[in-house]
């Protein structure tokens, strides 16, 4: 605890930390790597993750938002939409087969947001890969997964998340009945450990349920 | 953007105020201790252990006492879910989740530490709350917890514990003091001075106490960014919703102003015993940030 939190506790101070935008770019080389050394695939979606605040400032960041989006996204050609959670918790989803692209419309939300004065309340930025049928599983236990769960033939979404008030990012695999794979979360800490900053701390690895692409 | 409503420099100055005079108070109660050759280091060590074991185990035994029982992600994925988004604004680590089965309704959170702490709920707050006065409930407790608010008050109501059990045994003490030159008079001044300053330390650490919830309503309304949730939520749980006829009423108390001598209502002398402050000035604060806001 350094001096500043030991003042803000003795006073009371509640002070929310700034958004740490600047390694969120550390996702575009890892994804190479997660690829090539992990058969981690960019499944072309992301999202942003923001909690509105206050009604009419809200209303225009918002407005601004779209309008920002709608401009930009014509020339990556990446699509978007706004979405609220039942958290009430407002999304900006992009979808689009260049890795780049989206980290690009991530951080022009994410720089608009701070503009705003808004930083504070990012939540978390989220770009989805996922796995292919064979990786880290056998072929065995694969047929078993694809009986269970049909549809997704064995493919497991793995999410990273970039967490905004550290500057870090962290794996969150969601498995049925709010369960996460965390042998595999581990695993992708020490492998990509030199390649992105990880988020030492694991009580930080805040899950997200039900995130919505 | 420069958001004023985030600071009360007035808040934190009677803060500060507060705690210099305790400290004051507890100094001098020291200082008096020694120079009378009463065994203060013994009372320390022994009330010293006493506290640190409230320390190290108020959440089980706060969870033991309200019988609050933790609850898993499962069984309550809305609340976990609500309480990992807000942790996740303000920077913490997510708490322990438990709830209380009682229609009254109410919320509190306990632990010396953010990494040991623990939120609870009741069944009751849960049912009249909305989600986003819910949430506003969830951020206050979660800025007890950011400001350490249990460490704080344990730590700030130490010495006056002493002086609570000079109060009470201080006879027993006397006699066994051994020291034979000032029985008598010594020991009633002893008396009367652990008295005095157990009386003013009790009131400051209320005081202390008010303010700290007053610093955790603004932290409640900094991380949701709508204060106006948490004073909504307010008035839902202090039943002021069940009373909001009772406008005109307050109308004919405001006639006080034109009588010389104004008939004091009870409430303000209790106001300096409580560890809360009154619902309504808590209310008038919120809504003040939310017309900075805008």
């Amino acid at each position: 605890m350094g001096f500043q939190d030991f003042m803000d506790a003795i006073l009371g101070r509640s002070r929310l930390p700034k958004a740490k935008s600047d390694k969120l770019f550390a996702i575009s080389t890892a994804s190479i790597t997660l690829q090539a050394n992990l058969g981690l695939k960019p499944s072309g979606s992301a999202g942003i993750c923001f909690k509105p605040i206050g009604a009419s400032a809200y209303e225009s960041a918002r407005k601004e938002i779209q309008e920002l989006l709608e401009y930009s996204s014509k020339e990556t050609e990446t699509e978007f939409r706004l979405e609220k959670d039942e958290y009430n918790f407002l999304w900006a989803i992009f979808k689009d087969p260049d890795f780049e692209d989206l980290v690009a419309n991530i951080h022009l939300v994410s720089q608009t947001l701070e503009e705003h004065g808004f930083g504070e309340q990012i939540l978390c930025a989220i770009y989805r890969f996922e796995s292919e049928p064979e990786a880290g599983t056998t072929a065995g236990t694969t047929a078993g997964a694809a009986g269970r769960e049909g549809k997704n033939s064995g493919r497991k979404s793995v999410y990273w998340i970039y967490n905004f008030k550290q500057g870090t990012y962290y794996p969150f695999i969601p498995l049925s009945d709010r369960q996460r794979d965390s042998p595999f979360e581990f695993r992708l800490r020490t492998e990509m450990e030199r390649e992105m900053p990880i988020e030492k701390n694991v009580e930080k690895w805040y899950p997200l349920w039900g995130i919505p692409f | 953007m420069k958001r004023k409503w985030e600071r009360d420099l007035g808040l934190q100055g009677r803060m500060l105020f507060t705690m210099f005079l305790l400290a004051v108070v507890y100094l001098f109660f020291l200082a008096f201790l020694s120079y009378y050759g009463a065994p203060p280091i013994f009372m320390l060590l022994f009330i010293g252990l006493f506290m640190g074991i409230q320390y190290f185990y108020s959440d089980k035994m706060v969870l033991w006492t309200t019988g609050a029982h933790v609850v898993s992600e499962s069984e309550a994925p809305q609340l976990h879910g609500m309480i990992t988004r807000l942790c996740a604004i303000a920077d913490l680590p997510k708490p322990q989740v438990a709830i209380v089965r009682t229609q009254v309704p109410n919320a509190f959170a306990t632990g010396r530490s953010p990494n040991k702490a623990v939120v609870a709920v009741t069944t009751g707050i849960l049912d009249k709350l909305s989600p986003a006065e819910l949430e506003a409930v969830l951020a206050h407790e979660l800025s007890h917890v950011k400001n350490r608010d249990m460490a704080v008050l344990t730590i700030a109501s130490f010495i006056s514990t002493v002086a609570f059990y000079f109060v009470r045994y201080s006879l027993y003490f006397g006699n066994m003091g051994g020291d034979r030159r000032r029985d008598g008079g010594g020991i009633l001044l002893v008396w009367l001075v652990s008295i005095a300053v157990w009386v003013v330390s009790y009131l400051l650490i209320r005081a202390l106490s008010r303010y700290r919830e007053f610093a955790a309503d603004r932290g409640s309304a900094i991380i949701t960014g709508q204060p106006s949730d948490l004073a909504s939520a307010l008035m839902k749980i202090s039943g002021l919703m069940d009373r909001v006829p009772s406008e005109d009423l307050r109308k004919v108390e405001g006639m006080n102003a034109f009588f010389i001598i104004p008939a004091i209502s009870g409430s303000s002398i209790m106001d300096i015993f409580s560890t809360h402050p009154s619902v309504e000035k808590r209310i008038a604060k919120l809504e003040k940030m939310q017309q900075e806001m805008s």
